[in-house]
Protein backbone atom coordinates (compact mmCIF):
# COMPACT_ATOMS: atom_id res chain seq x y z
CA UNK A 1 0.00 0.00 0.00
CA UNK A 2 2.52 2.29 1.08
CA UNK A 3 4.81 2.19 -2.09
CA UNK A 4 1.87 2.75 -4.26
CA UNK A 5 1.14 5.87 -1.91
CA UNK A 6 4.80 6.91 -3.11
CA UNK A 7 4.45 6.61 -6.71
CA UNK A 8 1.65 8.38 -6.85
CA UNK A 9 3.50 11.62 -4.97
CA UNK A 10 6.54 10.72 -6.92
CA UNK A 11 4.00 11.82 -10.01
CA UNK A 12 2.75 14.67 -8.51
CA UNK A 13 6.47 16.39 -7.65
CA UNK A 14 7.09 15.69 -10.88
CA UNK A 15 4.29 17.79 -12.63
CA UNK A 16 6.00 20.55 -14.14
CA UNK A 17 5.09 23.88 -11.96
CA UNK A 18 2.74 25.96 -13.70
CA UNK A 19 3.90 29.09 -12.41
CA UNK A 20 5.79 29.95 -15.90
CA UNK A 21 2.54 29.57 -17.31
CA UNK A 22 0.49 31.77 -15.13
CA UNK A 23 2.91 34.40 -15.58
CA UNK A 24 2.63 34.00 -19.18
CA UNK A 25 -0.61 34.22 -19.16
CA UNK A 26 -0.71 37.59 -16.55
CA UNK A 27 1.60 39.23 -19.33
CA UNK A 28 -0.19 38.37 -22.78
CA UNK A 29 -3.63 39.37 -20.36
CA UNK A 30 -1.45 42.70 -19.64
CA UNK A 31 -0.30 43.11 -23.08
CA UNK A 32 -4.23 42.51 -24.65
CA UNK A 33 -5.24 45.50 -21.96
CA UNK A 34 -2.84 48.18 -23.66
CA UNK A 35 -3.54 46.99 -26.40
CA UNK A 36 -7.14 47.86 -26.03
CA UNK A 37 -6.88 50.85 -24.38
CA UNK A 38 -4.59 52.24 -26.71
CA UNK A 39 -7.62 52.17 -29.91
CA UNK A 40 -10.65 51.30 -28.30
CA UNK A 41 -12.80 53.66 -26.74
CA UNK A 42 -15.72 52.80 -25.00
CA UNK A 43 -18.10 55.53 -24.16
CA UNK A 44 -20.66 53.79 -22.22
CA UNK A 45 -24.09 52.30 -23.97
CA UNK A 46 -26.37 55.37 -23.48
CA UNK A 47 -30.05 55.17 -22.87
CA UNK A 48 -30.67 55.51 -26.27
CA UNK A 49 -28.63 52.72 -27.47
CA UNK A 50 -30.55 50.30 -25.17
CA UNK A 51 -33.91 51.43 -26.39
CA UNK A 52 -32.41 51.14 -29.84
CA UNK A 53 -31.40 47.33 -29.24
CA UNK A 54 -34.95 46.34 -27.60
CA UNK A 55 -36.37 48.22 -30.79
CA UNK A 56 -33.84 46.21 -33.06
CA UNK A 57 -34.69 43.10 -31.35
CA UNK A 58 -38.46 43.21 -31.64
CA UNK A 59 -38.19 44.40 -35.46
CA UNK A 60 -36.07 41.54 -36.22
CA UNK A 61 -38.44 39.19 -34.69
CA UNK A 62 -41.31 40.66 -36.46
CA UNK A 63 -40.09 40.83 -40.37
CA UNK A 64 -41.81 42.79 -42.44
CA UNK A 65 -44.39 40.64 -44.45
CA UNK A 66 -44.30 42.91 -47.42
CA UNK A 67 -41.17 42.79 -48.18
CA UNK A 68 -41.13 38.68 -48.41
CA UNK A 69 -44.25 38.93 -50.47
CA UNK A 70 -43.17 41.54 -53.14
CA UNK A 71 -41.98 39.78 -56.10
CA UNK A 72 -41.19 43.26 -57.66
CA UNK A 73 -37.48 44.41 -58.19
CA UNK A 74 -36.98 45.35 -54.13
CA UNK A 75 -38.38 42.09 -53.14
CA UNK A 76 -36.80 39.62 -50.94
CA UNK A 77 -36.88 37.08 -53.34
CA UNK A 78 -35.37 38.76 -56.05
CA UNK A 79 -32.59 40.35 -53.90
CA UNK A 80 -31.88 36.86 -52.68
CA UNK A 81 -31.85 35.16 -56.21
CA UNK A 82 -29.55 38.47 -57.48
CA UNK A 83 -26.99 37.27 -54.51
CA UNK A 84 -27.20 33.78 -55.53
CA UNK A 85 -26.66 34.38 -58.97
CA UNK A 86 -23.50 36.47 -58.31
CA UNK A 87 -21.59 33.68 -55.96
CA UNK A 88 -23.05 31.16 -58.79
CA UNK A 89 -21.71 32.72 -61.66
CA UNK A 90 -18.85 34.13 -59.77
CA UNK A 91 -17.84 30.84 -58.82
CA UNK A 92 -18.36 29.34 -62.19
CA UNK A 93 -16.39 32.14 -63.92
CA UNK A 94 -13.57 31.83 -61.49
CA UNK A 95 -13.54 28.00 -61.90
CA UNK A 96 -12.95 28.64 -66.13
CA UNK A 97 -10.06 30.17 -65.28
CA UNK A 98 -8.71 28.73 -62.48
CA UNK A 99 -8.27 24.92 -63.79
CA UNK A 100 -5.58 26.04 -66.38
CA UNK A 101 -3.89 28.09 -64.10
CA UNK A 102 -3.98 25.28 -61.51
CA UNK A 103 -2.65 22.89 -64.13
CA UNK A 104 0.23 25.11 -65.49
CA UNK A 105 0.98 25.76 -61.54
CA UNK A 106 1.23 21.91 -60.65
CA UNK A 107 4.75 20.52 -60.89
CA UNK A 108 3.83 17.00 -62.38
CA UNK A 109 2.22 19.18 -65.31
CA UNK A 110 4.54 21.84 -66.66
CA UNK A 111 8.46 22.78 -65.85
CA UNK A 112 9.38 24.64 -63.03
CA UNK A 113 9.71 27.76 -64.59
CA UNK A 114 5.76 28.26 -64.90
CA UNK A 115 5.08 26.86 -61.80
CA UNK A 116 6.36 29.56 -60.43
CA UNK A 117 4.98 32.42 -62.31
CA UNK A 118 1.74 30.73 -61.81
CA UNK A 119 2.11 30.40 -58.30
CA UNK A 120 2.98 34.06 -57.92
CA UNK A 121 0.36 35.45 -59.92
CA UNK A 122 -1.82 33.12 -57.67
CA UNK A 123 -1.05 34.30 -53.88
CA UNK A 124 -1.27 37.73 -55.64
CA UNK A 125 -5.09 37.41 -56.32
CA UNK A 126 -5.19 35.60 -53.12
CA UNK A 127 -3.83 38.61 -50.83
CA UNK A 128 -5.79 41.32 -52.73
CA UNK A 129 -8.69 42.30 -50.60
CA UNK A 130 -12.00 41.07 -52.86
CA UNK A 131 -13.75 44.20 -51.42
CA UNK A 132 -11.57 46.38 -53.31
CA UNK A 133 -11.61 44.45 -56.39
CA UNK A 134 -15.29 45.48 -55.84
CA UNK A 135 -14.91 48.64 -55.30
CA UNK A 136 -12.69 48.92 -58.32
CA UNK A 137 -14.99 47.05 -60.94
CA UNK A 138 -18.06 49.40 -59.74
CA UNK A 139 -15.76 52.86 -60.15
CA UNK A 140 -15.05 51.21 -63.88
CA UNK A 141 -17.53 49.50 -65.28
CA UNK A 142 -20.68 51.11 -63.17
CA UNK A 143 -22.23 50.32 -59.64
CA UNK A 144 -24.30 46.52 -60.34
CA UNK A 145 -24.34 43.22 -59.76
CA UNK A 146 -22.27 42.60 -63.14
CA UNK A 147 -19.23 44.62 -61.35
CA UNK A 148 -19.72 41.94 -58.29
CA UNK A 149 -19.82 38.90 -60.61
CA UNK A 150 -16.35 40.14 -61.32
CA UNK A 151 -14.93 40.66 -58.75
CA UNK A 152 -16.19 37.17 -57.43
CA UNK A 153 -14.67 35.49 -59.86
CA UNK A 154 -11.45 36.88 -59.58
CA UNK A 155 -11.51 36.72 -55.59
CA UNK A 156 -12.50 33.04 -55.76
CA UNK A 157 -9.55 31.86 -58.54
CA UNK A 158 -7.04 32.16 -55.77
CA UNK A 159 -8.41 29.47 -53.37
CA UNK A 160 -9.99 27.18 -55.99
CA UNK A 161 -6.53 27.00 -58.14
CA UNK A 162 -4.33 26.75 -54.75
CA UNK A 163 -7.20 23.90 -53.90
CA UNK A 164 -7.01 22.38 -57.32
CA UNK A 165 -3.22 22.23 -57.89
CA UNK A 166 -3.50 19.74 -54.77
CA UNK A 167 -5.90 17.52 -56.67
CA UNK A 168 -3.49 17.49 -59.91
CA UNK A 169 -0.46 16.84 -57.82
CA UNK A 170 -2.52 13.81 -56.37
CA UNK A 171 -2.78 12.37 -59.64
CA UNK A 172 -2.10 8.78 -60.22
CA UNK A 173 0.50 8.78 -62.97
CA UNK A 174 -0.33 5.01 -63.21
CA UNK A 175 -3.63 5.34 -65.15
CA UNK A 176 -2.51 7.40 -67.69
CA UNK A 177 0.06 4.72 -68.28
CA UNK A 178 -2.21 2.04 -68.39
CA UNK A 179 -4.24 3.68 -70.48
CA UNK A 180 -1.21 4.61 -72.86
CA UNK A 181 -0.46 1.14 -72.94
CA UNK A 182 -3.87 0.40 -74.14
CA UNK A 183 -3.31 2.44 -76.93
CA UNK A 184 -5.57 5.38 -76.16
CA UNK A 185 -5.34 8.93 -78.28
CA UNK A 186 -4.74 11.91 -76.15
CA UNK A 187 -8.79 12.78 -75.87
CA UNK A 188 -9.49 8.94 -74.53
CA UNK A 189 -6.60 9.53 -72.08
CA UNK A 190 -8.15 12.73 -70.72
CA UNK A 191 -11.70 11.62 -70.87
CA UNK A 192 -11.19 7.81 -68.77
CA UNK A 193 -8.09 8.88 -67.25
CA UNK A 194 -7.86 12.73 -66.13
CA UNK A 195 -11.56 13.60 -65.56
CA UNK A 196 -12.85 10.30 -63.54
CA UNK A 197 -9.48 11.21 -61.04
CA UNK A 198 -10.49 14.73 -60.95
CA UNK A 199 -13.95 15.47 -61.08
CA UNK A 200 -15.12 14.65 -57.95
CA UNK A 201 -12.09 16.25 -55.62
CA UNK A 202 -13.16 19.75 -57.80
CA UNK A 203 -17.07 19.53 -57.53
CA UNK A 204 -16.24 19.47 -53.84
CA UNK A 205 -14.14 22.21 -53.70
CA UNK A 206 -16.18 24.50 -56.09
CA UNK A 207 -19.53 23.59 -53.91
CA UNK A 208 -17.03 24.23 -50.74
CA UNK A 209 -15.77 27.77 -52.86
CA UNK A 210 -19.64 28.29 -53.59
CA UNK A 211 -20.47 28.22 -49.33
CA UNK A 212 -18.33 30.84 -49.13
CA UNK A 213 -19.00 33.24 -52.47
CA UNK A 214 -22.68 33.61 -50.68
CA UNK A 215 -21.47 34.68 -47.75
CA UNK A 216 -19.28 37.09 -49.47
CA UNK A 217 -22.18 38.06 -52.20
CA UNK A 218 -24.23 39.62 -49.03
CA UNK A 219 -21.27 42.10 -48.27
CA UNK A 220 -20.68 42.99 -51.63
CA UNK A 221 -23.69 45.07 -51.85
CA UNK A 222 -22.00 47.68 -49.32
CA UNK A 223 -19.77 48.72 -52.27
CA UNK A 224 -22.55 49.22 -54.52
CA UNK A 225 -21.78 45.64 -56.27
CA UNK A 226 -25.11 44.17 -55.85
CA UNK A 227 -26.91 41.81 -54.26
CA UNK A 228 -28.98 41.93 -50.76
CA UNK A 229 -25.99 43.48 -48.82
CA UNK A 230 -27.06 47.89 -50.16
CA UNK A 231 -30.43 47.19 -48.97
CA UNK A 232 -29.62 45.40 -45.70
CA UNK A 233 -27.53 47.59 -44.55
CA UNK A 234 -29.74 50.88 -45.34
CA UNK A 235 -32.50 49.34 -43.63
CA UNK A 236 -30.63 48.75 -40.61
CA UNK A 237 -28.88 52.49 -40.98
CA UNK A 238 -32.47 53.68 -41.37
CA UNK A 239 -33.39 51.63 -38.48
CA UNK A 240 -36.24 50.16 -40.82
CA UNK A 241 -35.97 47.09 -38.18
CA UNK A 242 -38.80 45.09 -39.76
CA UNK A 243 -37.38 45.06 -43.50
CA UNK A 244 -33.97 44.57 -41.88
CA UNK A 245 -35.27 41.30 -39.88
CA UNK A 246 -36.71 40.06 -43.01
CA UNK A 247 -33.92 40.55 -45.23
CA UNK A 248 -31.78 38.62 -42.06
CA UNK A 249 -33.79 35.72 -42.09
CA UNK A 250 -33.72 35.55 -46.34
CA UNK A 251 -30.12 35.63 -46.27
CA UNK A 252 -29.70 32.92 -43.27
CA UNK A 253 -32.61 30.86 -44.53
CA UNK A 254 -30.64 30.69 -48.33
CA UNK A 255 -27.39 30.55 -46.51
CA UNK A 256 -28.21 27.51 -44.34
CA UNK A 257 -30.11 25.56 -47.30
CA UNK A 258 -26.99 25.90 -49.00
CA UNK A 259 -24.60 24.60 -47.15
CA UNK A 260 -26.95 21.95 -46.12
CA UNK A 261 -27.21 20.32 -49.67
CA UNK A 262 -23.54 21.26 -50.41
CA UNK A 263 -22.51 19.59 -47.27
CA UNK A 264 -24.65 16.33 -48.20
CA UNK A 265 -23.10 15.99 -51.43
CA UNK A 266 -19.79 16.82 -50.46
CA UNK A 267 -19.99 13.67 -47.93
CA UNK A 268 -21.79 11.77 -50.61
CA UNK A 269 -18.39 12.68 -52.81
CA UNK A 270 -15.94 12.08 -50.38
CA UNK A 271 -17.45 8.59 -49.76
CA UNK A 272 -17.57 7.95 -53.49
CA UNK A 273 -13.66 8.21 -53.25
CA UNK A 274 -12.73 6.52 -50.26
CA UNK B 1 -23.73 11.70 -85.61
CA UNK B 2 -27.30 12.60 -84.03
CA UNK B 3 -27.45 8.62 -82.44
CA UNK B 4 -24.32 9.53 -80.85
CA UNK B 5 -24.95 12.41 -79.48
CA UNK B 6 -28.58 10.75 -77.97
CA UNK B 7 -26.79 8.08 -76.22
CA UNK B 8 -24.82 10.55 -74.39
CA UNK B 9 -28.28 10.89 -72.86
CA UNK B 10 -29.92 7.49 -73.14
CA UNK B 11 -27.67 4.81 -72.27
CA UNK B 12 -27.41 2.27 -75.21
CA UNK B 13 -28.43 -1.74 -74.62
CA UNK B 14 -26.97 -4.46 -76.21
CA UNK B 15 -28.17 -7.86 -76.82
CA UNK B 16 -25.60 -10.72 -76.77
CA UNK B 17 -25.46 -13.88 -78.19
CA UNK B 18 -27.60 -15.70 -75.73
CA UNK B 19 -30.20 -13.42 -75.81
CA UNK B 20 -29.32 -11.59 -72.34
CA UNK B 21 -29.62 -7.42 -72.40
CA UNK B 22 -26.85 -5.61 -70.88
CA UNK B 23 -27.18 -1.81 -70.12
CA UNK B 24 -24.66 0.70 -70.02
CA UNK B 25 -24.57 2.20 -66.78
CA UNK B 26 -26.79 5.58 -66.14
CA UNK B 27 -24.89 8.48 -66.12
CA UNK B 28 -25.72 12.10 -64.37
CA UNK B 29 -23.44 14.06 -65.34
CA UNK B 30 -24.54 15.45 -68.86
CA UNK B 31 -27.84 16.29 -67.09
CA UNK B 32 -25.98 18.30 -64.61
CA UNK B 33 -23.76 19.70 -66.73
CA UNK B 34 -26.93 21.12 -68.84
CA UNK B 35 -28.21 22.35 -65.76
CA UNK B 36 -25.19 24.16 -64.52
CA UNK B 37 -25.15 26.02 -68.15
CA UNK B 38 -28.84 26.86 -68.02
CA UNK B 39 -28.43 28.11 -64.26
CA UNK B 40 -26.13 30.22 -65.43
CA UNK B 41 -27.48 31.73 -68.53
CA UNK B 42 -30.29 32.37 -66.03
CA UNK B 43 -27.96 34.00 -63.24
CA UNK B 44 -26.43 36.12 -66.19
CA UNK B 45 -29.88 37.04 -66.51
CA UNK B 46 -30.61 38.33 -63.66
CA UNK B 47 -26.81 39.62 -63.29
CA UNK B 48 -26.98 42.25 -66.61
CA UNK B 49 -24.29 40.36 -67.64
CA UNK B 50 -23.03 42.89 -70.39
CA UNK B 51 -19.67 41.48 -72.16
CA UNK B 52 -19.59 44.46 -74.67
CA UNK B 53 -19.74 46.98 -71.67
CA UNK B 54 -16.71 45.17 -70.01
CA UNK B 55 -14.32 45.58 -73.11
CA UNK B 56 -15.63 49.09 -73.92
CA UNK B 57 -14.84 50.08 -69.98
CA UNK B 58 -12.20 47.69 -69.19
CA UNK B 59 -9.80 51.05 -70.14
CA UNK B 60 -11.21 52.78 -67.09
CA UNK B 61 -10.07 49.93 -65.13
CA UNK B 62 -6.36 49.56 -66.19
CA UNK B 63 -6.66 53.49 -65.86
CA UNK B 64 -7.74 52.80 -61.89
CA UNK B 65 -4.63 50.69 -61.24
CA UNK B 66 -2.13 53.29 -63.12
CA UNK B 67 -3.61 56.01 -61.04
CA UNK B 68 -2.96 53.93 -58.11
CA UNK B 69 0.72 53.38 -59.17
CA UNK B 70 3.23 54.97 -57.69
CA UNK B 71 1.41 54.79 -54.53
CA UNK B 72 1.40 58.84 -52.86
CA UNK B 73 3.95 56.93 -50.18
CA UNK B 74 3.88 60.90 -47.81
CA UNK B 75 -0.20 59.60 -47.06
CA UNK B 76 1.69 56.71 -44.65
CA UNK B 77 1.78 58.99 -41.83
CA UNK B 78 -2.25 59.17 -41.46
CA UNK B 79 -2.56 55.46 -42.46
CA UNK B 80 -0.27 54.25 -39.75
CA UNK B 81 -3.14 54.62 -36.97
CA UNK B 82 -6.32 53.30 -38.52
CA UNK B 83 -4.07 50.27 -40.11
CA UNK B 84 -2.34 49.38 -36.35
CA UNK B 85 -6.23 50.29 -35.30
CA UNK B 86 -7.53 47.50 -38.10
CA UNK B 87 -4.56 44.53 -36.57
CA UNK B 88 -5.53 45.44 -32.75
CA UNK B 89 -9.24 45.60 -33.62
CA UNK B 90 -8.37 41.79 -35.16
CA UNK B 91 -6.20 40.66 -32.26
CA UNK B 92 -8.67 40.96 -29.79
CA UNK B 93 -11.17 40.28 -31.11
CA UNK B 94 -9.79 36.38 -32.36
CA UNK B 95 -8.52 36.54 -28.91
CA UNK B 96 -11.69 36.98 -27.16
CA UNK B 97 -14.33 35.10 -29.47
CA UNK B 98 -11.58 31.87 -28.99
CA UNK B 99 -11.52 32.04 -25.34
CA UNK B 100 -15.37 32.27 -25.08
CA UNK B 101 -15.22 29.30 -27.64
CA UNK B 102 -12.92 27.01 -25.77
CA UNK B 103 -15.12 25.94 -23.22
CA UNK B 104 -17.96 26.08 -24.84
CA UNK B 105 -16.82 23.68 -27.42
CA UNK B 106 -16.30 21.14 -24.58
CA UNK B 107 -19.74 21.51 -23.53
CA UNK B 108 -21.21 21.21 -27.07
CA UNK B 109 -19.61 17.73 -28.01
CA UNK B 110 -21.70 14.66 -27.98
CA UNK B 111 -19.46 12.51 -26.78
CA UNK B 112 -19.12 13.85 -22.91
CA UNK B 113 -23.00 12.85 -23.18
CA UNK B 114 -24.59 16.20 -21.80
CA UNK B 115 -27.82 17.58 -21.89
CA UNK B 116 -28.71 17.25 -25.72
CA UNK B 117 -31.65 19.70 -25.61
CA UNK B 118 -29.01 22.08 -24.40
CA UNK B 119 -26.83 20.81 -27.45
CA UNK B 120 -28.69 21.21 -30.33
CA UNK B 121 -29.78 24.48 -29.34
CA UNK B 122 -26.73 26.44 -28.93
CA UNK B 123 -25.62 24.60 -31.97
CA UNK B 124 -28.52 25.22 -33.93
CA UNK B 125 -28.46 28.70 -32.97
CA UNK B 126 -24.73 28.80 -33.75
CA UNK B 127 -25.27 27.56 -37.02
CA UNK B 128 -27.80 30.61 -37.80
CA UNK B 129 -25.14 33.04 -36.38
CA UNK B 130 -22.13 31.75 -38.18
CA UNK B 131 -24.28 32.39 -42.04
CA UNK B 132 -23.91 36.44 -41.39
CA UNK B 133 -21.12 37.88 -41.86
CA UNK B 134 -18.89 40.29 -40.01
CA UNK B 135 -20.57 43.14 -41.67
CA UNK B 136 -23.65 43.00 -40.59
CA UNK B 137 -22.71 42.23 -36.94
CA UNK B 138 -20.63 45.47 -36.81
CA UNK B 139 -23.39 47.40 -38.91
CA UNK B 140 -26.15 46.42 -35.73
CA UNK B 141 -23.64 47.25 -33.05
CA UNK B 142 -22.36 50.49 -34.66
CA UNK B 143 -25.81 51.97 -34.35
CA UNK B 144 -26.22 50.24 -30.89
CA UNK B 145 -23.03 50.99 -28.72
CA UNK B 146 -21.67 53.89 -31.19
CA UNK B 147 -19.42 53.79 -34.63
CA UNK B 148 -16.05 53.38 -33.06
CA UNK B 149 -13.30 50.27 -32.97
CA UNK B 150 -15.42 48.97 -30.00
CA UNK B 151 -18.28 47.81 -32.32
CA UNK B 152 -15.85 46.51 -35.01
CA UNK B 153 -13.76 44.52 -32.04
CA UNK B 154 -17.31 42.94 -30.69
CA UNK B 155 -18.74 41.85 -33.95
CA UNK B 156 -14.86 40.60 -35.18
CA UNK B 157 -15.28 38.09 -31.72
CA UNK B 158 -19.13 37.23 -32.52
CA UNK B 159 -18.28 35.80 -35.52
CA UNK B 160 -15.03 34.42 -34.28
CA UNK B 161 -17.06 33.10 -31.47
CA UNK B 162 -19.42 31.36 -34.13
CA UNK B 163 -16.87 29.59 -36.69
CA UNK B 164 -14.75 28.84 -33.67
CA UNK B 165 -16.87 26.56 -31.47
CA UNK B 166 -18.17 24.61 -34.80
CA UNK B 167 -14.32 23.49 -35.49
CA UNK B 168 -12.98 23.39 -32.12
CA UNK B 169 -16.35 20.89 -31.15
CA UNK B 170 -15.93 18.71 -34.35
CA UNK B 171 -12.39 18.17 -33.41
CA UNK B 172 -13.11 17.39 -29.59
CA UNK B 173 -15.72 14.81 -31.28
CA UNK B 174 -12.57 13.21 -32.24
CA UNK B 175 -10.16 12.64 -29.34
CA UNK B 176 -9.35 9.63 -27.36
CA UNK B 177 -12.21 9.30 -24.73
CA UNK B 178 -9.49 7.04 -22.60
CA UNK B 179 -7.58 9.26 -20.42
CA UNK B 180 -11.20 11.08 -19.84
CA UNK B 181 -12.43 8.18 -18.64
CA UNK B 182 -9.19 7.03 -16.60
CA UNK B 183 -9.30 10.63 -14.77
CA UNK B 184 -13.41 9.92 -13.92
CA UNK B 185 -12.62 6.61 -12.22
CA UNK B 186 -10.64 8.39 -10.10
CA UNK B 187 -13.26 10.68 -9.18
CA UNK B 188 -12.20 13.86 -10.59
CA UNK B 189 -14.40 16.68 -11.62
CA UNK B 190 -15.83 17.23 -15.35
CA UNK B 191 -14.29 20.45 -15.83
CA UNK B 192 -10.90 18.88 -14.14
CA UNK B 193 -11.25 15.74 -16.78
CA UNK B 194 -11.56 17.86 -19.19
CA UNK B 195 -8.81 20.23 -18.68
CA UNK B 196 -6.38 17.31 -18.28
CA UNK B 197 -7.65 14.43 -20.22
CA UNK B 198 -8.85 16.19 -22.99
CA UNK B 199 -7.41 19.65 -23.40
CA UNK B 200 -3.96 18.41 -24.07
CA UNK B 201 -5.23 16.29 -27.27
CA UNK B 202 -6.48 19.09 -28.71
CA UNK B 203 -4.41 21.89 -28.07
CA UNK B 204 -2.36 22.29 -31.10
CA UNK B 205 -4.98 22.48 -33.39
CA UNK B 206 -6.33 24.92 -30.85
CA UNK B 207 -4.24 26.95 -31.35
CA UNK B 208 -4.20 26.60 -35.06
CA UNK B 209 -7.58 27.14 -34.91
CA UNK B 210 -7.11 31.05 -32.96
CA UNK B 211 -4.40 31.45 -36.08
CA UNK B 212 -6.60 30.51 -38.88
CA UNK B 213 -9.31 33.12 -37.11
CA UNK B 214 -6.91 35.60 -37.14
CA UNK B 215 -6.18 34.97 -41.02
CA UNK B 216 -9.51 35.10 -41.78
CA UNK B 217 -10.65 38.33 -39.16
CA UNK B 218 -7.59 40.80 -40.73
CA UNK B 219 -8.90 40.48 -43.76
CA UNK B 220 -12.48 40.97 -43.09
CA UNK B 221 -11.71 43.75 -40.34
CA UNK B 222 -10.43 46.14 -43.53
CA UNK B 223 -13.77 46.28 -44.62
CA UNK B 224 -15.41 47.12 -41.49
CA UNK B 225 -14.94 51.02 -41.54
CA UNK B 226 -17.46 51.18 -44.19
CA UNK B 227 -19.86 51.11 -41.89
CA UNK B 228 -18.10 53.08 -39.32
CA UNK B 229 -16.79 50.49 -37.09
CA UNK B 230 -12.92 51.65 -36.78
CA UNK B 231 -10.03 50.54 -38.85
CA UNK B 232 -8.95 51.48 -42.51
CA UNK B 233 -12.09 51.17 -44.34
CA UNK B 234 -13.05 54.64 -42.80
CA UNK B 235 -10.04 55.88 -45.19
CA UNK B 236 -10.49 53.72 -48.09
CA UNK B 237 -14.02 55.22 -48.27
CA UNK B 238 -13.06 58.71 -47.55
CA UNK B 239 -9.47 58.66 -49.95
CA UNK B 240 -12.29 56.44 -52.99
CA UNK B 241 -14.83 59.58 -52.30
CA UNK B 242 -11.99 62.13 -53.07
CA UNK B 243 -10.95 60.03 -56.02
CA UNK B 244 -7.41 60.21 -54.15
CA UNK B 245 -6.45 57.27 -55.84
CA UNK B 246 -2.65 57.60 -54.96
CA UNK B 247 -3.40 57.35 -51.43
CA UNK B 248 -5.82 54.38 -52.38
CA UNK B 249 -3.08 52.83 -53.96
CA UNK B 250 -0.87 52.79 -50.78
CA UNK B 251 -3.60 51.63 -48.75
CA UNK B 252 -3.95 48.96 -50.82
CA UNK B 253 -0.58 47.70 -51.20
CA UNK B 254 -0.36 48.32 -46.85
CA UNK B 255 -3.13 45.94 -46.51
CA UNK B 256 -1.98 43.54 -49.12
CA UNK B 257 1.97 43.13 -47.55
CA UNK B 258 0.26 43.00 -43.90
CA UNK B 259 -1.96 39.85 -45.48
CA UNK B 260 0.67 38.08 -46.45
CA UNK B 261 3.09 38.78 -43.42
CA UNK B 262 0.44 37.50 -41.42
CA UNK B 263 -0.68 34.57 -43.67
CA UNK B 264 3.20 33.14 -44.09
CA UNK B 265 3.71 33.40 -40.03
CA UNK B 266 0.72 32.23 -39.29
CA UNK B 267 1.45 29.02 -42.04
CA UNK B 268 4.47 28.19 -40.86
CA UNK B 269 3.12 28.33 -36.95
CA UNK B 270 0.30 25.53 -38.09
CA UNK B 271 2.52 23.69 -39.94
CA UNK B 272 4.06 23.29 -36.70
CA UNK B 273 1.27 22.91 -34.35
CA UNK B 274 -0.17 20.48 -36.02
CA UNK B 275 2.87 17.98 -36.33
CA UNK B 276 3.24 18.09 -32.83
Amino acid sequence: MSSKQLTVQSQLEKFPSVLPKFIIGLLSFVVFYILATITISFKGINERGLLIAINAFKGLFNPSVKIITDLGQYGLLQMLFETLAIAFLGTIIGLVFAIPLAFLASRNMFPKGINNICLTLISVIRAFPSFMLGIMFVKSIGPGAFAGVLSMAIGSIGMLSKLIIEVIEDLNPGIAEALDAAGCSTFEKIRYGLIPQLSSNIISIVLYRLDINVKNATILGIVQAGGIGAQLMFAIGARRWPDAGAMLLGVIFMTVVLEYFSTKIRTRLAGQKG
Amino acid sequence: MIDDILHIFFPRTYTLGNGKVVKEKFNWAPYITIAVIVFSILCAIATKVDIPRLIQRSNAFWDLIREMIPPNWSFWRDLQKPMIDTIVMSVLGTVVGCLIALPTSFYLSSNFELNNVYLVGHRGLLSLLRTLPTLVYAQLLSIVIGTGTLAGTVSISIFTYTICVKMLYEQIETVDMGPYEALQSTGASRAKCMIKAIYPQIRGYFWATVLYCFETNVRSAAILGYVGAGGIGVQINEQLTWRRYGNTGLMVLVLVITVVIIETISRELRKKLVQG
